[in-house]
């Protein structure tokens, strides 16, 4: 199996950064640090369809959808990032852990 | 120079993950978003590198930046009670997710003959994308422009005090 430049090898590397996306939002408390594994998570779907897109001969499709993901991703950071702001004020904290008020 | 960039993007996200600074973590980050962006200059598809590193480089990881330095959460708060079984549980199943995933993409024929046919490739160029764009999928470009235009309004009400 030739991992350099091949499918497979872009499909695995962007499997390994899901993996620790995924690591980084379920081990980690911070939600800043949560935030930064589900941007990484965002980046691993990208390489997989731009490796894809290139394997098919490039295709501009696999392009434009990387162009969708981008602006869903600064949506997503605008909003994010303001929530984690409104919680601070309110609780002075960015710990997932203390914004558990719904479970009291 | 796959090589290369594959293992900057790796080990860049490898030490956001154990960081305990969030800083020094948003800047392995940074690193791990120039690594893909090699990545994409190697598929031959220029444009998208150049996005990566204006958008997700230039922009969202400058964002992030600054809100950490304006709550000045810099380091992790001690946990309020270790929850040992499910953190064990939780890295557990990313392994198992981890491995099966593995196994399917590394076994997979049909992912290995892709590689043998070896198309002629046609390298990106904002021509080509802007056509596909707006001949195909204007409909989603126009959905993507209000979801920002929603996005920037939510934003505001969200940190704004007394609206």
């Amino acid at each position: 199996m030739a991992l350099n430049g091949s499918l497979q090898g872009y499909i695995l590397v962007a499997l390994l950064l899901f993996v620790i996306g995924l690591a980084t939002v379920l081990l980690r408390r911070t939600l800043l640090m949560q935030f930064m594994g589900v941007e990484l998570m965002l980046n691993a779907a990208n390489v997989a369809l731009l490796a894809f897109s290139r394997f098919r001969g490039g295709d501009a499709t696999g392009t434009v959808f990387y162009l969708f993901i981008l602006g869903v991703a600064a949506c997503e950071a605008a909003i994010g990032l303001a929530l984690v702001i409104a919680l601070f004020r309110h609780r002075q904290t960015t710990d997932a852990d203390r914004a558990d008020s719904l479970k009291q | 120079m796959f090589l290369i960039f594959a293992l900057i993007t790796i080990l860049g996200a490898l030490a956001m993950f154990q960081q305990k600074n969030v800083i020094v973590a948003g800047l392995c980050l940074v690193l791990t978003f120039f690594g893909v962006a090699g990545l994409f200059l190697v598929l031959a598809n220029p444009v998208a590198a150049a996005l990566q590193i204006i958008v997700y480089s230039g922009a969202i990881m400058v964002l992030v930046l600054f809100t950490i330095m304006l709550l000045n959460s810099h380091e992790e708060e001690p946990a309020i009670k270790a929850r040992p079984i499910q953190r064990w549980v939780g890295a557990l199943l990313i392994a198992i997710f981890g491995a099966f995933a593995f196994r399917i993409v590394a076994g997979s024929k049909a992912l290995a003959a892709v590689n043998d046919k070896a198309l002629p490739v046609e390298g990106m160029n904002l021509n080509r994308v802007g056509e596909e764009l707006f001949a195909n999928h204007l409909l989603g470009f126009e959905i993507i422009g209000l979801l920002l235009l929603a996005a920037m309004v939510g934003a505001v009400a969200l940190t704004k005090k007394e609206l």
